[in-house]
């Protein structure tokens, strides 16, 4: 009688070169040669899609260099990333950004933890209402764009028609400057609260059912049950989809570009649209490298601390 | 993005030769085999009509050949080229650049040098010479004039303008002769017919909408977009002359538009004009046909019902009369093949013959030889045509230099501020000129450049 296989080890590597070969495959083709025939093609393709060309922005980052004037890249050093952090457009777009950031997404959050939360309590169509939720979610951001932009058109838009309607008078969404960021915030929530609202659910549905039982034994309020077991219980999960949302929409582009083409003026301007003018109209690759990368820090660091805050929340 | 930098930077030594390559003076031997000739133009009436066109006549001469004319939205139509000519690889023969846009493209070695083929094959003398020059000479040529020194990159193919559209019905038949006139009259009309706006006109912050009102009403004030020679902006654009056109434009024409009209291009102007929305308008003539379409029009049943309404005149004159010059020429891709550049060269030499003018003329086209442009066949095809013709010696165009994408982003972001009431009349000219000018000065600048 032959020994038992073991089925752990402490060096699953060594142990999976030295499994012998499947019958009819080659003794050459080992699992670990296997292993890597399997991932190279997408590790290539992501070398090469993703790793190189962020190295080689990073390389260009440091130079004055061209994509249309083309000639050799000269060293400018930090010339790129000083002029950035120094220029006073950058800072405007910048504001504009994080005013469109924590706008959108507390707004996001507030709407689609109260959608999930109202959705959570019913038992029966739940997961109707759920697909219905998610349904904005699921178009392009350039359709949605489009609609809203007949939508919110002054002269010939249903929201100015319905108010009319209403007796109010007719409220030029994107033209104006106090009105089109607040729009822009209200397209992106009306796409992306379905987001934060499915991962609310998810943590909502996930919160024990003895919590509440226990709760109802000892009289518990409504709001004191909210406040002290579902809460506490989403929070973590609410956190990563806020953080997730506040990327995203840290690099908006799309709706601008369809709603307000950055207008009035520059007013909705946000930094991944000026990076797009600094690389596609002057063609001024270096600069908008070196632009590209100081988003890409400054959303890694701020990611970092905030995931430092989740831990400790999760510690605590 | 990424990937088009890295493609672009990767592509090796052919961007450090900074001209243009030249085209043969005599056209190679033509393939005989199907052949595809690409055009990219942005998605306009015009691009369909030459599909058409060029399918229909060009067949003709060269059965085995297909015209292809590529559309893109009209906010990426110079991206849509600069892009690919970037990447030293296009997937068009036959760019059609807009007058701006041959100094970068020259000055980057993207599209060829045709000076020794227009000599060869090309009658010259037909053409109005600002036409000529406008639609292909680099450097720029002089306003009204052309340097037959200079080379030549490209040929016209498509001539164009602003009308002023007026309802005839509302305002009389007579359109107003001046600015002043204009504006006084359009004040009246919205006053006598609510829920009608005295004017309409572009206002968008997207392509050079907003920029090409200002710089139209800059023309008529007798205001300068710049000084050529010493490449000044800052105090000529702002002096007194431009001063007054941006008061003009914001404080007297602004308020007898539409609400909500500040994002408004050319769509949106023949959609107000067709509603039967203003009183006023102003409008590229190559897009004008739309409004004749009793399908898109509440203004009558037949063309001739809206034509008893509308009319279609030269803009008004004030201090000056210049207008805007439109319309775009065609060039030679440098990244084409030999076989597809011998190609669009044919092409070029057949459309620019006087009988293919005007069969053009005839199928929507707006022409730019001189014969084609007094035919029958031109002015009877539109009644905006003879507003063209009566145009082109009135003609003034904008900076031809390789920072035109940057300067004109920085005026139309402006104007459109002004006109949204985001920035006062007088700092948005001033902005437009300060940085219009730190562009220009930018050359020897280490690093940053574009912000």
């Amino acid at each position: 009688m032959s020994d038992p296989v073991s089925l752990t080890t402490d060096h699953p590597g060594q142990a999976a070169s030295a499994t012998p070969p499947a019958p009819g495959r080659s003794r050459h083709l080992s699992d670990r040669w296997l292993a890597v025939a399997f991932i190279s093609p997408a590790l290539l393709l992501l070398l090469a899609m993703s790793v190189f060309p962020l190295l080689w922005a990073l390389y260009l980052s440091f130079t004055d260099y061209s994509a249309t004037r083309g000639g050799p890249a000269h060293f400018v050093w930090f010339g790129n990333y000083t002029a950035i952090l120094a220029s006073e457009q950058v800072h405007l777009r910048a504001l504009t950004t994080l005013i469109y950031v924590v706008g959108a997404v507390t707004l996001q959050t507030v709407l689609g933890f109260t959608i999930a939360y109202l959705i959570s309590r019913r038992t029966r169509g739940r997961g109707l209402l759920t697909t219905l939720f998610l349904i904005p979610m699921m178009l392009s951001p350039v359709v949605v764009g489009l609609f809203w932009r007949f939508m919110l058109d002054a002269q010939f838009g249903v929201i100015n028609s319905m108010l009319g309607s209403l007796g109010l008078g007719q409220v030029e969404w994107l033209t104006r400057q106090q009105t089109a960021l607040f729009s822009l915030i209200v397209v992106d929530t009306w796409q992306w609260t379905p987001f934060i609202m499915l991962i609310a659910l998810a943590g909502l549905t996930a919160v024990p059912k003895y919590l509440y039982e226990a709760a109802s034994i000892d009289r518990a309020s409504e709001w004191f049950r909210f406040r002290t077991i579902t809460l506490p219980l989403v929070w973590p999960l609410l956190l990563i989809a806020v953080l997730f949302r506040a990327i995203e929409a840290f690099r908006l582009f799309d709706l601008v570009y369809i709603l307000t083409s950055g207008g009035p003026g520059v007013s909705t301007e946000t930094l991944s649209f000026h990076v797009y003018k600094v690389a596609f109209l002057g063609f001024n690759t270096g600069t908008a490298s070196a632009y590209g990368i100081l988003m890409v820090l400054i959303v890694i660091i701020l990611t970092q601390l905030y995931l430092r805050y989740l831990n400790k929340l999760k510690e605590d | 993005m990424l990937v088009v930098t890295s493609m672009a930077a990767c592509g090796g030594d052919e961007g450090t030769n900074a001209s243009a390559p030249k085209a043969p003076a005599t056209i190679p031997e033509l393939t005989k085999d199907p052949l595809t000739l690409s055009f990219i133009w942005f998605d306009w009436p015009p691009a369909h009509a030459l599909e058409t066109f060029a399918n229909a006549e060009y067949t003709k001469e060269r059965p085995n050949v297909t015209i292809k004319v590529n559309t893109v939205p009209n906010a990426n139509w110079h991206d849509a080229m600069f892009t690919q000519f970037a990447a030293h690889k296009t997937d068009f023969d036959i760019p059609i650049l807009d007058s701006q846009h041959i100094g970068e493209a020259v000055t980057n070695g993207n599209i060829l040098d045709i000076t020794d083929f227009v000599k060869q094959n090309i009658e010259v003398d037909a053409y109005n010479p600002y036409l000529l020059a406008a639609y292909g000479q680099f450097p720029q040529a002089e306003t009204g004039k052309r340097d037959e020194n200079a080379s030549l990159y490209g040929l016209p193919l498509l001539g164009d303008t602003w009308t002023m559209i007026y309802r005839k019905d509302l305002i009389g038949d007579t359109p107003p002769q001046t600015w002043d006139e204009m504006i006084s009259v359009a004040e009246k009309c919205q006053t006598d017919n609510p829920g009608v706006s005295g004017l309409a006109f572009h206002q968008a912050n997207g392509s050079d909408a907003a920029a090409v009102t200002y710089n139209t009403v800059n023309g008529v004030y007798g205001g300068n977009l710049w000084d050529a020679k010493s490449r000044k902006i800052e105090g000529v654009l702002n002096d007194a002359a431009g001063q007054e056109a941006m008061d003009v434009l914001v404080n007297k024409m602004k308020p007898l538009t539409a609400k909500g009209s500040g994002n408004w291009f050319i769509d949106e102007v023949n959609a107000a004009v067709a509603q039967g929305k203003a009183c006023i308008a102003f409008n590229w003539i190559a897009a004008s046909g739309a409004l004749l379409d009793p399908k898109e029009s509440t203004l009558g049943t037949t063309k001739e019902e809206i034509l008893s309404k509308l009319g279609f005149a030269t803009l008004p004159s004030q201090k000056t009369n210049l207008v805007p010059l439109g319309g775009m020429g065609m060039h030679v891709s440098a990244y084409s093949s030999e076989e597809k550049q011998a190609e669009a060269l044919n092409f070029m030499k057949w459309f620019e013959q006087a009988d293919i003018q005007k069969k053009w003329a005839a199928a929507g086209g707006v022409p730019a030889r001189t014969d084609a442009l007094e035919s029958p066949e031109f002015l009877n095809a539109g009644p905006f045509n003879k507003v063209y013709a009566d145009s082109v010696s009135r003609m003034r165009d904008m900076w031809n230099v390789p920072e035109y994408a940057r300067l004109i982003d920085i005026e139309n972001t402006n104007v459109n501020a002004a006109l949204n009431g985001a920035k006062s009349p007088q700092d948005a000219l001033n902005d437009i000129a300060k940085e219009q000018q730190a562009v220009l000065d930018s050359s020897s600048q280490k690093g940053g450049g574009g912000l």
